[in-house]
């Protein structure tokens, strides 16, 4: 019945366009794929020069009417095209080729798939393949180093956490830098991944420029990613199961702190302010505790996926079920994930309806981080006396002598849990107009919903529990959830006029809505035996357990129209353009609505016949590209910030309402212009590809803090004022060293160049400063602004300062501060390797960052005589003490002041991000075992780090803050099995 | 194609008009203020607002880093208290006088300040539109903003303002009387007395007529609002600082004379904020659970913390058997002594407990001063501080002195019955005299601070004079530029 279904819309389609000639004979025949030499379906077979066609089935058939003067040619995505004259044949059997080319790429890019060839913005795809032996959890942090212009920093090694990832420089100062996450054509929440199985994800498309940008209009500033899940093919089900264990471990300080001898020594040099006797410190003697020990550990990651794929000709299926359990170099630190995912598409006559499900459910230990806090026991590891060890002799926690918390007691008595569901759920129906060929209607709704349950219990014994208002431990619960629906509904046509001219024009519509809403409390008083709401005791003015009591909510919405238009001559020259409206609830009634959009065009040169006939031209292919448009951004900002608004506030136990925020009927989006061109080519007949971009993009109505004066009660307000310029080169190769048969051996590299500029900040101010930073006109953005140090005075141990004048000074001021640096690394890119022979594959990949410095506050901390009650940097041995002396670290009695340049230092370092050593088992084996495919994998991540800073990680995206959870250096066994 | 241009057009216009209204979206969790203030009442949560600033964390509040510029503040950066080597070292600069413009606790102070300023002139902005309203409604929360609005410029001009003469021509601080978003100049401190006696007169005669009482009558551990004798009792507060001797003994005479002391037998109530009846207390700010704490800083007493121990010079000052001040200001923990004023309500060690802005007791010391700048009142001077000390030290029999001894006295015995309530740096600073801490402790780097100092006088924030225009470099405090 489906069969013949198909044929009478083919018929329909034949007689709307009346073109059927006389003569015609029937040619039938089968598309086998070279790669797998199985069938393939849904090839385009058409007569060269009409509009007639047809398309193979699932078994890879086709039946067409043809005469004999007349051209049939076949194309498919990502294959190469073939043309056969028809001539006397009835049956003609094809084996079509894989498209190897660069332009023969088929992307994903956005609201649509295009071949590489016509494709006129910036656009970088990788492959899910490349990351899905990646032991971390969260999807983003194993894009690193893969993709110019995409900077992408972990900051913290706890499993589960999300990377600051920048596409092409910071654009927005106070607003967000996430990249727009899209997938399968919802959005989804930003850097909140730890739930969602990268396994499951078939490719990574980052978008760049405005080209590809500017139809996610307002959203689009800071470059989108956009994820498409795998789907089923047609044929024999195949079944995968994978699976991989490893183990990590946290790397050591490079910057000591002293030892049980090395602080009793200091201490008895500043006056012993413990007041140590000679017997206490014979006996403080006996330990000298490394608190590194005491609170890393090995930790071990395990993971087992299956999956299984397949279908019938006209419905396709892609299931998965995952378990990921790892957990961290810090005790009680880990992530479980359990995922399960529906990909289902079917076609009914016209219609195609497709729904991909994925539930995924994930419970995160964690442990305070970046923060100097000294609860954290990522602090602890620093500030803990080695004198001192964790337990007692009878088993006991140690109280410690300086009154810090034990950390090893808060980290094993106190649980942070956070239970995540995360739901996405997409469905669409897409109506292909038998009376119109090439015009088509879909619609595609999605919705992500995410609950987040999260408990920190605090055990009344730790410090954090004891200092719990009651003094006898807190359960804090909290559940928040966020909703948000994607609707797409659009029209679009495609027409080949004729072999020269072909278009296509899109029409949209577009709502998003999001709700948010969060409640919690804190009860105290845990008492009994019970570790959870059972402990709780109720509340009484009397035993002040009284419980705290939380909630909040927030809601936004997106309502959009845009088009979109491409137009192709000859097959080489393209042009497209977009237009989107977008209307937001977040600003006020005078500026809802704005409007972004977009002009695109590319060339592909080397299909020039001056090009062909050219003697000696090495370029096998060469593609000119450039693009022109306006995005927006609103990310970042409240929901409800242009208008005045009050929140609840309680006094005396009675309810009122306090001034949150500054009316702003202005506020509008940050409105970029990005300008893109580009080289696409590749030499020495495919062996070596590359890309160069130049890229100039400028935000202006940048969301900026227009100083107020303090005596509005605020500080400042955020405005639509100043702009700003990102301007860069990217540059990427990839370059096939060997190609044999048997062996191979690859290398690839990519470098971006990222400079950014404050062009102009409110009327003719030309800075502002915040904190330790600086935003000033001529500077990149987050400038650190500090008091140059210039060494210590052997005479008398002061700090040494350089005055604005140039001189040296002992006297510290605000006014002679200078620019040191920028925390944003202008220079970072990664490269790598990769050899195989037979089935044997070594993959190596490095990436690095350079040009940022960085503000090191662990050190702050740590090199401040004043603390001297908790154990210090070893470097402190050296502080200055006698007139004479030649040292960096000045008297412990001179003024400290940390807003200088003593603590900043280069954030450059190259890591050897991933190593994977493989085996494929031949054929002839595979055969014998009964299946299908058996990979074994060897897999180093993060295991080599090459770096001057003087911190656990230098991977940060800004100031090291304190207690730094390291990046995980994993080592993982893994094996991968096809049915 | 007739259907198709249809089919087309029909899809297009059904996309185009679908859902407008998604993007009107009104806020729920939060208030949009230009729909707001149509009644009286949103004035008075306003007002409630306006109260509830006064925890913020730079103002009473404490919190980790430093804090609490007018609860706690005053008595770290003076001679009462000891920085000991539990302390976390968050004041290092403010308490050895080492600030300079930038800062960050002094600009958190002064935006603090202003951000109650502002909440009380939101208060009060428009209000006159509904004074026919509810006279008695509308007189008790103009009032009660308008006292709230001088007594934090008052605030202000004690920490930034060089010299506090009434006439003084020197800087004082801007006085903001309308909320918006406007730059403006350092007035005199002449002209800064003038706004806050103003609007405290103002607020005098609403607060007279009110539709109900605003505090309770029956325990004064609960009076948390303004009402006519917390106008008084700031009154005299501020005429002894504008040494406006006269006016300041009228004003705490109103206080005194309708306030009595609280007996030695409630006397350990008042900090623990249990009931002592109609005595003592002119104005608390309550701390209850999740609002935090007004004196974490000195003895953060979940955590048995001592970062600023009493001095031995003030701890040496009292009689340990017959004050009571002895045992409910200190407390042997282990082998120190802790400041124990602020431990908790009831028998609760958590350091929720309510900040007391004004006692009557000042009063006393408020009059008997300035009886010893009024000619030949020597007695009422002398009578006032041993009323004082008949209060609180048991079988005290009344000395006689006179001169400078009874001046001394009286200096000692406001800093004795005002230990870590706000007040020592300042009035160290208000009678032009050098701070001298002879029990330096191992932590403090600077141990006496002579008269003259740049660091009497808080440097204007650096962030202010960067954004507004009416206030410059030359308009800084001496010795900061």
């Amino acid at each position: 019945m489906k069969k013949s279904l198909f044929y009478l819309i083919m018929l329909f389609t034949f007689a709307l366009n009346g073109n059927v000639l006389a003569q015609e004979q029937q040619v039938t025949g089968t598309i086998i794929s070279a790669d797998d030499n199985l069938p393939l379906p849904g090839v385009n077979v058409r007569i060269k020069g009409t509009s007639r066609g047809a398309i193979t089935d699932v078994d890879g058939q086709f039946s067409i009417q043809a005469s004999s003067d007349e051209v049939l040619t076949f194309s498919f995505v990502g294959f190469e095209d073939q043309e056969r004259v028809v001539g006397n044949s009835t049956v003609i059997d094809i084996t079509l080729k894989l498209d190897t080319s660069i332009l023969g790429e088929v992307v994903v890019t956005g609201y649509k798939t295009q071949n590489a060839r016509e494709i006129t913005g910036s656009i970088n795809v990788v492959s899910g393949d490349q990351i899905k032996d990646v032991p971390i959890a969260s999807f983003d942090q194993a894009l690193q180093g893969r993709a110019p212009g995409v900077l992408i920093q972990a900051n913290s090694g706890q499993p589960g956490a999300s990377a600051n990832v920048t596409i092409r420089g910071k654009g927005t100062i106070n607003g967000s830098n996430n990249p727009l996450y899209i997938l399968d054509g919802i959005q989804i929440s930003a850097a909140d991944f730890a739930t969602f199985n990268p396994n499951d994800f078939e490719s990574f498309s980052i978008l760049k420029d405005a080209a590809s940008t500017s139809i996610y209009g307002s959203r689009g500033a800071n470059g989108v990613i956009v994820i498409t899940t795998k789907r089923g093919k047609s044929g024999k089900t195949k079944v995968n199961y994978d699976f991989q264990y490893g183990v990590s471990q946290a790397p050591s300080h490079p910057e000591g702190v002293m030892s049980t001898e090395e602080k009793l020594q200091y201490e008895l040099a500043s006056g012993n302010p413990y007041g140590w006797t000679d017997s206490e410190l014979t006996d403080l003697r006996q330990t000298n505790t490394n608190w590194e020990d005491v609170l890393l550990r090995t930790g071990y990651t395990q993971s087992h996926q299956i999956s299984a794929s397949g279908g019938s000709e006209n419905t396709t299926f892609f299931l998965s079920g995952s378990i990921f359990d790892q957990t961290g170099t810090v005790p009680n630190t880990g992530l479980k994930r359990y995922t399960g995912r529906a990909n289902l598409q079917t076609k009914l006559s016209n219609f195609t309806f497709g729904l991909n499900v994925s539930g995924g459910f994930s419970k995160l230990n964690n442990t305070f981080e970046g923060n100097s806090f000294i609860g954290s026991p990522l602090n602890a590891i620093r500030w803990s006396n080695p004198y001192e060890s964790p337990y007692q002799p009878d088993g006991g926690y140690t109280q410690l002598v300086s009154g810090q918390p034990n950390s090893l007691q808060e980290l094993l008595e106190n649980q942070t849990l956070q239970n995540q569901f995360k739901g996405v759920a997409i469905g669409f129906v897409q109506y292909d107009a038998p009376f119109l060929e090439g015009l088509s209607f879909r619609t595609n709704w999605g919705v992500d919903y995410t609950q987040n349950e999260t408990s920190r219990y605090l055990d009344r014994n730790t410090y954090s529990g004891f200092i719990s208002q009651g003094q006898n431990g807190s359960l804090e619960k909290g559940f928040a959830k966020n909703f948000r629906y994607t609707g797409t509904t659009s029209l679009s046509y495609e027409k080949q006029i004729n072999s020269d001219n072909v278009f296509s024009v899109s029409l949209f519509t577009e709502v998003i809505e999001n709700d948010s809403t969060v409640f919690g409390y804190t009860g105290y008083g845990l008492v009994g035996p019970f570790q959870n709401e059972a402990g709780i005791t109720p509340g009484n003015p009397l035993n002040g357990y009284i419980p705290n009591v939380r909630g909040n909510g927030g809601q936004n919405a997106l309502i959009s129209y845009f088009a979109d238009g491409t137009y192709g001559y000859k097959g080489r020259y393209f042009l497209s353009a977009g237009v989107r409206r977008d209307g937001s609830s977040r600003f006020g009634a005078a500026n809802k609505y704005a409007t972004f959009g977009s002009v695109g065009a590319s060339w592909i040169v080397s299909d020039e016949a001056f090009m062909q006939n050219l003697e000696g031209n090495f370029f096998s292919e060469i593609k000119l590209k450039a693009s022109y448009g306006t995005v927006g951004n609103q990310e970042g900002i409240g929901d409800f910030d242009s208008r005045e608004l009050f929140a609840r506030s309680i006094y005396n136990g009675v309810g009122g309402i306090g001034l949150i925020g500054l009316p702003n009927p202005v506020l509008q989006w940050e409105k970029i212009n990005m300008f893109n061109v580009g080289l696409e080519f590749a030499l020495a007949k495919g062996r070596i590809n590359g890309i160069v971009e130049f890229y100039n993009n400028v935000t202006n109505d940048l969301f900026l803090n227009r100083q107020l004066s303090r005596t509005t009660g605020f500080s400042s307000q955020n405005t639509n004022i100043g702009s700003m310029r990102n301007r860069g080169y990217e540059v990427s190769f990839v370059g096939t060293i060997i190609d044999g048969p048997d062996f191979k051996w690859e290398l690839n590299a990519n470098i971006t160049y990222n400079k950014n500029e404050i062009l102009s900040l409110v009327g003719d101010q030309d800075e502002f400063i915040d904190g330790d930073f600086i935003t000033r006109v001529g500077e990149p953005i987050n400038s650190l602004y500090l008091v140059q140090f210039a060494g210590v005075d052997p005479a008398n141990g002061d700090a040494l300062y350089i005055s604005s004048n140039g001189e040296s000074t002992n006297e510290y001021n605000p006014t002679d501060r200078v620019i040191l640096g920028t925390t944003d690394a202008p220079i970072f890119g990664g490269f790598g390797t990769s050899f195989s022979y037979k089935g044997l594959r070594l993959d190596a990949l490095f990436s690095y960052v350079s040009g940022n410095d960085l503000y090191n506050n662990d050190r702050n901390n740590i090199e401040n005589p004043a603390y001297l009650f908790d154990n210090l940097a070893k470097v402190m041995i050296d502080e200055w003490r006698t007139p004479g002396q030649v040292t960096d670290i000045p008297a412990a009695d001179n003024p400290f002041f940390s807003g200088t340049s003593r603590f900043v230092e280069s954030g450059d370092f190259i890591r050897l991000r991933n190593v994977n050593l493989s085996y494929s088992l031949p054929a002839n084996l595979i055969d014998k075992l009964k299946i299908a495919s058996l990979r074994m994998f060897l897999q180093g991540q993060n295991l080599l780090t090459f770096t001057d800073f003087r911190g656990f990680d230098p991977e940060l995206s800004g100031n090291l803050i304190g207690s730094q959870y390291p990046a995980l250096r994993t080592v993982t066994i893994g094996v991968n099995i096809g049915f | 194609m007739k259907y198709i241009v249809l089919g087309f057009t029909v899809t297009v216009a059904s996309m185009f008009t679908a859902c407008n209204s998604v993007i009107d979206i009104e806020p729920e969790f939060v208030l949009d203020g230009s729909q707001r203030f149509n009644n009286l009442d949103d004035y008075e949560f306003s007002l409630i607002g306006t109260y509830a600033q006064f925890r913020s964390t730079a103002y009473y509040g404490n919190a980790s880093g430093p804090a609490g510029g007018f609860s706690t503040l005053p008595d770290m950066m003076s001679d009462n208290l000891t920085e000991t080597g539990e302390s976390l070292a968050n004041f290092r600069q403010l308490v050895n006088f080492d600030y300079a413009a930038d800062n960050d606790a002094i600009e958190g102070l002064w935006i603090a300040a202003y951000r109650i300023i502002a909440q009380a002139n939101i208060t009060l902005r428009g209000i006159d539109e509904f004074a026919a309203v509810n006279p008695g409604q509308y007189n008790r929360i103009k009032g009660q903003a308008l006292a709230i609005r001088a007594f934090v410029h008052f605030d202000l001009l004690r920490y930034f303002a060089d010299d506090l003469a009434l006439n003084s021509t020197t800087l004082g601080v801007p006085y903001k009387t309308e909320f918006n978003l406007d730059n403006i100049a350092r007035p005199t401190v002449a002209a800064t007395w003038e706004g806050i006696f103003t609007d405290l007169g103002e607020a005098k005669t609403l607060l007279a007529d009110t539709d109900k009482p605003i505090n309770s009558s029956g325990n004064f551990s609960l009076r948390a609002n303004i009402d006519p004798i917390t106008v008084d009792a700031i009154l005299a507060r501020a005429y002894l600082y504008s040494e406006q001797y006269q006016l300041a003994i009228t004003a705490a005479t109103a206080v005194i004379d309708l306030v009595p002391l609280a007996s030695r037998a409630n006397f350990s109530a008042i900090w623990r904020d249990d009931n002592i009846g109609s005595s003592e207390l002119i104005w608390s700010i309550p701390f209850n659970s999740g609002e935090g704490t007004p004196a974490a800083n000195v003895y953060f007493a979940s955590g048995n913390r001592s970062s600023f121990r009493p001095s031995t010079e003030v701890i040496g000052e009292y009689d340990q058997v017959n004050d009571i001040r002895y045992n409910t200001y200190f407390r042997i923990n282990g082998s120190r002594t802790i400041v124990s004023k602020y431990l908790g309500k009831g028998n609760l060690s958590d350091g929720i407990v309510n900040w007391k802005v004004i006692r009557v007791s000042e009063m006393y010391l408020i009059r008997a001063e300035a009886y010893t700048n009024v000619p030949n009142n020597t007695t009422n001077a002398l009578r006032d501080l041993n009323t004082l000390r008949v209060a609180r030290i048991s079988g005290y029999a009344p000395v006689s002195l006179m001169g400078q001894a009874l001046i001394n006295a009286i200096e000692l015995e406001r800093r004795k019955e005002l230990f870590v309530e706000g007040h020592r740096f300042f009035d160290i600073k208000r009678t032009t005299r050098s701070l001298v801490r002879s029990d330096c402790g191992t932590n403090f780097t600077t141990c006496s601070l002579t008269a003259g100092n740049r660091a009497w006088a808080w440097p204007i924030p650096i962030g202010e004079i960067i954004a507004n225009d009416l206030i410059n470099d030359a308009d800084q405090n001496p010795g900061y530029n």
